[in-house]
Formats: C-alpha cells, structure tokens, sequence
C-alpha cells in the first residue's frame, strides 16, 4: 500500500485520541486516548521509514514505545495517588491549580 | 510476474483495509467506553491490529514489541489501575467547560481535515507515493534495528533506559502507602 | 623653570586632606599648629619664589611650573599649569599671608568650638583653592579653584549648620554662585570656539595682539571679545557680589567670622576683580563690555554704601562695605585701570581683613552678639581692637596716608581720565567717578557710625554681658595688629606718581606685564582728586559725628522722623531680597511644583510607574480567567493554536489551480495557491511537447499566431521531492 493511505490512517487514529483526551472524563480513558496518539506517531514514523527505507524510523518509534511506557508508568501512578488522597478519578473535579 | 505482483498487491491491500479498520474501530470504541474496562479491551484490539499494520510495513520488530510491551505489559498495568480505581461514573463528559472543549475537538477535526487533505493533494510526491519494501537487506527485523540502537543510537539507547529507571522510581514514590505515625520524607 | 610654584596651592590641600583624614587622632593644638603650618609654608614659599624671581616675575611672563597634561580632547589640550606673574604673584601673596594671619587668629576665636577640626580643615582646603585659582595658568585650572573656593566659602558659611538659617544661607551663597558659574562656563566655551586655546597667556597674547578671532563679529553686532567679556563678568560678578548676584555675601555672615574676614572680604570675593584684570587685554577689545563693568562696580559702590549706613549688625554694616568696595575695584578694572584695581584689592585685604576681625574680637567679647545697638563704649574695655578698628577705619575712609587713601585715589583719578571707553562712551568714565565720591562719602558715614556706635558713649549692653567684656587673647591680637599696620602702611607701593614720581605706583609697574601699562594720570588731576576725597572723607566722618558721636543723636532722630520711608527702605536693605524671592525663588518654586505634580506624580508615579503595575495587574487578572484548573480545557486551547498555526502554515507544495486569460490571440496562464518561490514552472502552448516556457516564474504568456484549438501543458516541478505534476487543459482562441 503507499504511503499516504498509513498517513490518513495515522492521522484519524491521532483524531481520535485527540477527541479521547478532550472530551472524557475519567483520566483513565484520557491517559488511554494519550497512548493511541503516541501510537499514531509511531505508525506515521514505520511508514515514513519504509518510504525513505531508513530504519532509524523504527529506533525513534522503539524510543516512542520507551517513552509511552515510561509515561504509562507516571501517568497511572499519579493517578492512584490522587484517587488516594481525593476519592476521585475524575479529571474536572483535579482542578486545584488555578488563577 | 506481473500478476504475482498484483495479487500479492490485492492482499496487501485486503490486508490493510481489515487493519485499519480494526485500528480505527477500536480507537473510535475506546474513547467512547462508558466501562474502563471495555475501553482497554478496546484498546488491546487497537493495539494488536496495529502491530498488524506494522508488519505489513516490514517492521516485524516493532511489531513484536507493540503486541509485547503495549497489548501486553502497559495494558496489564491499565487492567490493574482500573481495578483499583473504577469507579462508574454517571457523565462520561463533563460538562463544565465543555464549550471550550467543543472547540477544541473542533479544531483538532480541522488540523486532521488540512493535512489529510494536503497528505491527499501531494499524494504523488515519491514520499508519499512509495507502496513497497525498500531493497535494504534486513529491513525491520530485530539484528538490523538492534545493530543500530547499539551503534549510532547508543547513547539515546541509554538515556531512554535511565528514563525508565526514573519512571520506576517515581512510580514507586508516587504510589508508597505514607503511615500516619512516621512523618512524610515526601512533602 | 622652577616646580616650587606647584608645592604653594599643594600645602594647604595637603594639609586639608590630612586634617580630614587623621585631624581626629589630634590634639586642638597639634590641629591648628599642622593648618597654620601647611599655610603659614605656603606663603613663605611664595615668598621666596616672589623675592626670589622678582625681575623675572615683573619683566617677562612670568614663571611657568607644567604639572603635567589634564586632559586633551580634540583640539582642546589642557594642562595642569600654573604660573606667576606680576598679578598672580602679588595676589600669591595677598592671599597666603592673609591666609596665615587668619588662621592663627582663628586659633583663638574657634577655641571653645567643639568642631575644631574641620574648620582648619575647611580654611585649609580654601587656601589651597584659592591659590590654584590665582596661580592657575588656564581657565579650565582656574575655575577648578574658582569652584573650590566656592565649596569652601558654602561649606564655611554653613559651618554651625545646626541652625536652618546658617545652612540655607549657605545654600544661597552655594547657588547665586552657581548663576554666575554658568556665565563663566559660557564665556570659556566661546573663547574656546573663538580663540581654540584656554590658555591665559596664550589668549591675552592674542587679544592684545588683537587678532581677528577674537574681534569678529558674533551676536547683535558685537564682536565674540565682548560675549566672552561679559559671560565672564557674569561668573565674577556672583563670586564678586555685584549688582544683581550681590545678595548672598550679606547671608554669607552667618559663617564665623574669621571666615567673613578671610573668604567675603579678603580673597575670595576678589576673585572676580583679578579675573578681569587677568584677561584684562581681552576686556580692552570690548569697550562696551568694559563700560558694563566700571557701571555695575559703581552702580554696587553706591548701592551698598546706601544701604550699609541702614544696618544694625555689626558683620551686615562690614559684608555692604565689601560689596561697595568690590564696586571700586570693579570700576578700577572697568576703566581699564586694572593695576589701580588689583591696587585697591591689595589694600582692602588688609583693612577689611582687620575691620572684620575687629568685629570679630568686639563679638567675641560681647559673647557672639553682633547687634551694634547694644554695643557703645567699648573703647575702654577693649583699647587694642579699638585701635586697630580705628586705623583700618580711617583706611577705609581714605583718609590721607592711610592705604585705601591712596588706593581708592588711584581708581578715582583714572576713572576721570581714563579714554578706554572711546569717543562715544567717554561719558561712562567721568560719570563712574563721580559715583565712586559719592560712594566715598557713605563709606566714610557708615564706617564713622559703626564707630561712634560701638566704641563710643555709653554701653548699651545688658548687665551680664558688660560685665563679661574682655580683650581679646594674643592669638587675636597678634593678627589683628599685623592687619592693621598693614592697611596703615600698604599704600607706599602705589603712592601716586604726583605725590612721589620716582617710588610712585610700584604695583602698576609691577603689573605692567601682566594687565599693560598704568595710565598716566597729570599731577594737577591727581592733586584735585586727592584734595576732594580727603574734603570727602572728613564731611562723611564729621557728619557721622553729628548724628551718632556718642550714640544715637538728635539729629540722627530727627532725620528718621523726616524720612520715614527712605530710612525704612535702607534699613530694609531695599527689599532687594524680597524682590528676588518674589520675582525668582517664588516662581521657579512654583515651576517646581508644577513640574512635580505633572512629571513626578502624573507622568512617572502614575503613568510609568503605577500604569505598568496597573497593566501588568489588569493583564494577571485577565489571564487568571484563563488558568481554570482544567487540564482538558489548556489542551482544547492548545488545539485551538494548532489549527490556527495549521491554517497559516499548511500549504500545498505544487499550485492546484490554473486561471487562464484569453485576450485576442494571446494567452496568460497564472497559477495560484502555493510555495511558488519553490518550484520551477515549465510552459507548454501549443502542444508540441516542448516547453515555451519555464523558469520559477508562476506565470506565463503566449501569442498564438492563428486561430485554432490548442493543447495547454504546465508541468510543476517541485525541486525539493523532485515531484512533478503536469496540467492539461485545452483552449479555443477565435
């Protein structure tokens, strides 16, 4: 398939979590729709490297893969921190940094 | 030859049709789970179809580890963390604030609408039309990929490991239980 | 050339410097034994180089000591020169043995002052200025003394600024100079302009020579000399305290009076006449500027002899006797008489020096109380002040063989005489001398009032005070004998020429180097002035007699009575000051207020300084409309940012339109909507499968040659891919 068709592919999948992210509220499902941005990126990042037949697309989606675990890891730690202290999981209800 | 090309080209084609369909359907299923639970089932189909996509794009090493680290290990921790605090909410959306979000969703919907469609009116540019496997030798698989993460990206190789380390330790802190009686070394 | 000539201002700016730094580790008596010492040096250094150098001094131009180079800007180079004459030589002297007298005699009247210190500190720091000033080879090196003295002279009128009046008094001194200091700085800036040089000898050389530079016309027809003249004269007249910048000297005596006697009677305040005659040739190209000196000096001579006869302070009655003598020399200087002057200033140091210390020896007695209307009789208790007061008194009154006798004589005499002024101003010097007898005769009232009131009849003092009455300690003494066989004697080196034709006018041939030859004045005019003075002199002390011989008179009585307004007036010092705080102070106060109204509070305070805060505050509160708290609604505006950049940003990379215009038989193809400047364009019109044209040019045009259906190809080539795109389209032209 060329390349362009993995590009839209990427780009609605990226729309997607977009959307995940915006609009629900439970910080579960939003760290969720996080991961399949990143996954977005990673699918764009494969097919570029196939059309460039560069592999280094593929170290910077292995260190994209790294980095979502890594970021899995704080996100959802953060998240039973603060379900400890405030009994909530619902992210308009965290909203004590404020002007 | 000419035919064998074709044909193999059908089945890429089929094959990236179901792909992505599942991709889609399963990100689109996902982010409107009322159940976490649902939304990481979900989202493992997400992430397997795309480890699917992967392999039709050569990077059998990618795919791998998708199917390893992602529909594996960070869903496991996802399935654990819902566990742990699922609660069922009555409003999947808040809705204060939800005008600005709106727009938000909105103007996310245009930049997905402004490159799609550039992606599409350049679609002829070599980048974008190239639909085969490069001729390098050994292109995706784990010695090639892993020849260059120990060579040229060693020291991002690196970094990214201390990083984990650090996303560990952190992990660890956030989540230690504090006893009352011993005061907080963590303020 | 000898270098000893640096060592003379040196000394006593050494010793300045050291009794500021170290003056506390000393005793009262190691104090005043190291600030007499560094001055009493000076002048015997001054001395010797004077004596020493005599015929060169007076026959040449003097001794030049080159310090070194002070600063070289463009064309301006100036050094740190100094240099003696004739003129700077006398005046050398003048000051440092004045200088020395007065300190020791301060020694005794400063005893009892807690700041001892820093006054020896203070007059040695003025000595030390005003020698500079007087030794100065340039402009630039005088007015560094110029402005020296005028610190000292603030800094020692406000010495006991524990009172609001002496502090302030000081201010005004400090300020009214500085008026004058701007006119001084304005006639530097044009001779430097004019001349290109600051260097006195080099200037008197080229004003005598009387070069075009300086005799060019500038403003309003006159020549740049005049300018420069009276720019000049501005700055001696605030240091002078001439008429209108006169009004700080009499404030001045708020300062002890050693400093009343040595800086606004003795040096100091003959800064401005020794300006004058230094560049006297300066002033001789400029006859108006000069008919302006002569007419302020006597305007002044006779004003402050007026309203010195009104005052009731002992050191008032003596500051308005300064300014009217500083009148005479400046009608002197103003005739073109510079030595005679520089001849009256000599003999003024010693008799006014001594007047004042005379003043300050009765207040001393009189425990610091200078009102002479509770003085009388004092002659008896204080027989050597009183014998003293007396000569320098009748010195000051010109009476025959006293000093100023001689002195003001000669000023007088020339002033009839004098031809400077030219055909058409020839008025001014008849006239200035006519006012300088008048002047004489107030000042021989005034002076005999201030006598009779104090030393004579009965003493009007309180019981406590009478009973305190004492002579004062040799200290004093001592100095004030010197002083007054100085104004007894130090009329024989300018005797008139009438008088004694072979020792006759020392000083101006002294002088004739520095400030040109004396003028020449016929025996029966000398004669004539000299009887009419002394005629002059005797009627003031005899009238003053009349009124106060003994303490106020009937006549005295019945005159007030007569004249109530005009002894009002007087006593009211003509209401000059009041006249300048409404004319001046009050609306330059009210400026000030203004200015502090609208800059400081509006424009700064509220505008740039509260308008930022008030921007800044308004701005934090708008923004804090934005900070909700909710991730979810930064990332929606973070989203809304990205479409937007996307808007702008993203666009296609080969053009997707064609617009194609057919006019006639030509054809223009534009494409639009793209990085155009990217991307190279290949034209082809009539389908032949050859590019007509190309280039990154996105458009093209083409004349067919005949009807007919054309096939239109535009091929895109975008470099940077190295994609191309080819669009066909098909044209009819008729």
């Amino acid at each position: 398939m060329p390349t362009y068709a993995y590009i839209l592919v990427s780009l609605a999948l990226f729309f997607v979590g977009a959307a995940g992210v915006l609009l629900r509220r439970n910080v579960l499902i939003v760290l969720m729709s996080v991961e399949l941005q990143l996954a977005a990126g990673t699918l764009a990042l494969l097919s570029f490297s196939r059309a460039l037949g560069d592999q280094k697309g593929h170290v910077f989606a292995f260190f994209v893969m790294a980095l979502a675990a890594a970021e899995a890891a704080v996100g959802l730690a953060i998240v039973v921190s603060v379900f400890r202290t405030r009994r909530t999981a619902s992210l308009d209800e965290v909203n004590g940094l404020k002007g | 030859m000419n035919l064998t090309a074709h044909s193999a080209s059908m089945a890429e084609t089929i094959a990236f049709a179901i792909l992505s369909a599942g991709v889609l359907a399963g990100g689109l299923l996902t982010i409107t789970r009322r159940n976490p639970v649902s939304a990481v089932m979900s989202l493992v189909l997400t992430f397997a179809a795309l480890a699917g996509l992967f392999a039709t794009l050569s990077a059998h090493f990618l795919a791998v580890l998708q199917i390893l680290v992602y529909a594996g290990a960070i869903m496991v921790l996802f399935v654990f963390v819902v566990m742990m605090v699922n609660r069922e909410e009555s409003t999947p959306i808040a809705r204060q604030g939800l005008c600005t979000r709106a727009v938000g969703v909105l103007a996310a919907g245009y930049v997905f609408y402004r490159v799609a469609w550039l992606v599409g009116h350049e679609r002829g540019m070599p980048l974008l039309a190239a639909s085969a496997t490069p001729p390098v030798k050994d292109f995706g698989t784990v010695s090639s990929v892993g020849a260059l993460l120990f060579s040229d990206f060693l020291f991002p190789f690196e970094a990214i490991s201390l990083l984990l380390l650090v996303a560990v330790i952190g992990g660890v802190m956030l989540t230690r239980h504090v006893r009352e009686d011993r005061p907080s070394r963590v303020s | 050339m000898p270098s000893e000539l640096r060592i003379i201002p040196l000394l006593p700016l050494l010793g300045a410097a050291y009794l500021i730094l170290f003056g506390r580790r000393h005793s009262r008596k190691a104090v005043h034994r190291i600030a007499c010492l560094a001055v009493g040096a000076a002048f015997l250094v001054s001395v010797d180089v004077f004596f020493f150098w005599f015929p060169m001094l007076v026959q040449s131009d003097g001794l030049t000591d080159l310090v070194g180079t002070w600063f070289a800007s463009g064309d301006l180079q100036v050094d740190l020169a100094l240099r003696m004459d004739g003129l700077s030589g006398l005046m050398c002297l003048v000051v440092s043995f004045v200088g020395t007298l007065i300190h020791v005699y301060s020694t005794g009247y400063m005893a009892h002052d807690k700041d001892y210190v820093r006054f020896f500190a203070y007059l040695n720091l003025f000595c030390g200025a005003m020698l500079l000033l007087v030794l100065g080879d340039s402009l630039p090196v005088m007015f560094i003394g110029w402005e020296g003295v005028g610190l000292c002279s603030y800094l020692l009128i406000g010495f006991w600024y524990g009172e609001a009046a002496n502090a302030s008094a000081g201010k005004k001194a400090f300020i009214t100079n500085r008026v004058g200091d701007l006119g001084f700085l304005i006639g530097m800036f044009l001779l430097f302009r004019a001349a290109g040089t600051l260097d006195i000898p080099v200037l008197v050389d080229t004003a005598r020579a009387g070069s075009p530079t300086l005799t060019a016309t500038l403003w309003w027809g006159q020549p740049v000399a005049f300018w420069a003249a009276l720019f000049l004269f501005m700055g001696a007249v605030g240091k002078s305290a001439q008429i209108p910048l006169y009004v700080w000297l009499p404030d001045a005596m708020a300062g002890p009076t050693p400093v009343s006697a040595l800086i606004h009677a003795a040096t100091m305040v003959t800064a401005g006449v020794y300006m004058v005659a230094r560049l006297g040739a300066l002033y001789l190209l400029a006859p108006a500027a000069l008919a302006i000196v002569a007419g302020v000096g006597a305007l002044t001579a006779v004003f402050a002899a007026v309203v010195a006869l009104g005052q009731n302070d002992f050191k008032k009655v003596l500051a308005y006797s300064t300014i009217s003598q500083l009148g005479f020399m400046f009608v002197g200087v103003g005739t073109g008489n510079f030595a005679g002057g520089v001849f009256h200033l000599f003999t003024h140091a010693f008799f006014k020096a001594g007047l004042f210390l005379c003043a300050g020896s009765v207040m001393h007695a009189m425990a610091g109380s200078g009102d002479i209307s509770r003085m009388g009789g004092l002659a008896h208790k204080l027989p050597w002040t009183t014998w003293v007061f007396r000569v320098c008194g009748l010195a000051i009154c010109g009476v025959p063989i006293f000093s100023g006798f001689f002195s003001k004589d000669a000023i007088v005499a020339r002033a009839f005489a004098t031809a400077v002024f030219g055909p058409r101003l020839h008025w001014i010097g008849p006239t200035v001398g006519a006012g300088l007898l008048a002047a004489a005769l107030g000042t021989a009232f005034y002076m005999s009032r201030l006598y009779y009131l104090v030393f004579t009849g009965e003493c009007r003092a309180d019981l406590h005070t009478r009973e305190h009455l004492h002579e004062s300690p040799v200290a004093m003494l001592g100095p004030m004998l010197v002083l007054g066989l100085g104004a007894l004697l130090a009329g024989v080196v300018g005797l008139p020429s009438a008088v004694s034709r072979s020792h006759g006018d020392l000083v101006g041939h002294w002088l004739t180097d520095s400030v040109g030859p004396a003028l020449e004045v016929s025996s029966g005019l000398q004669w004539r002035v000299m009887a009419i003075s002394t005629v002059i002199a005797l009627a003031g002390i005899g009238l003053a007699w009349q009124f106060f011989g003994g303490g106020v008179r009937e006549p005295a009585r019945r005159f007030v009575t007569a004249w109530p307004h005009l002894t009002a007036a007087v006593r009211g010092k003509f209401f000059v000051d009041e006249i300048y705080n409404w004319l001046v102070v009050r609306p330059l106060r009210g400026l000030s207020r203004v200015f502090f109204l609208v800059v400081d509070r509006i424009l700064i305070d509220q505008l740039l300084v509260g308008g930022w805060t008030v921007l800044v505050d308004t701005a934090g509160r708008l923004l804090r409309l934005v900070q909700v708290g909710d991730v979810q609604r930064y990332l929606a505006i973070f989203a809304i940012g990205l479409a937007a950049l996307v808007y702008v940003m993203a666009r296609p990379a080969a053009p997707s339109e064609v617009k194609i215009r057919i006019e006639g038989h030509s054809a223009v193809v534009e494409l639009g909507d793209g990085a155009a400047d990217k991307l190279d364009y290949g034209f082809d019109f009539d389908g032949d499968g050859l590019d007509d044209r190309s280039g990154a040019a996105a458009s093209a045009n083409w004349v067919y040659p005949q009807p007919g259906h054309y096939q239109l190809r535009v091929r895109i080539t975008d470099p940077r891919w190295n994609t191309s795109r080819t669009i066909e389209r098909t044209i009819d032209i008729q």
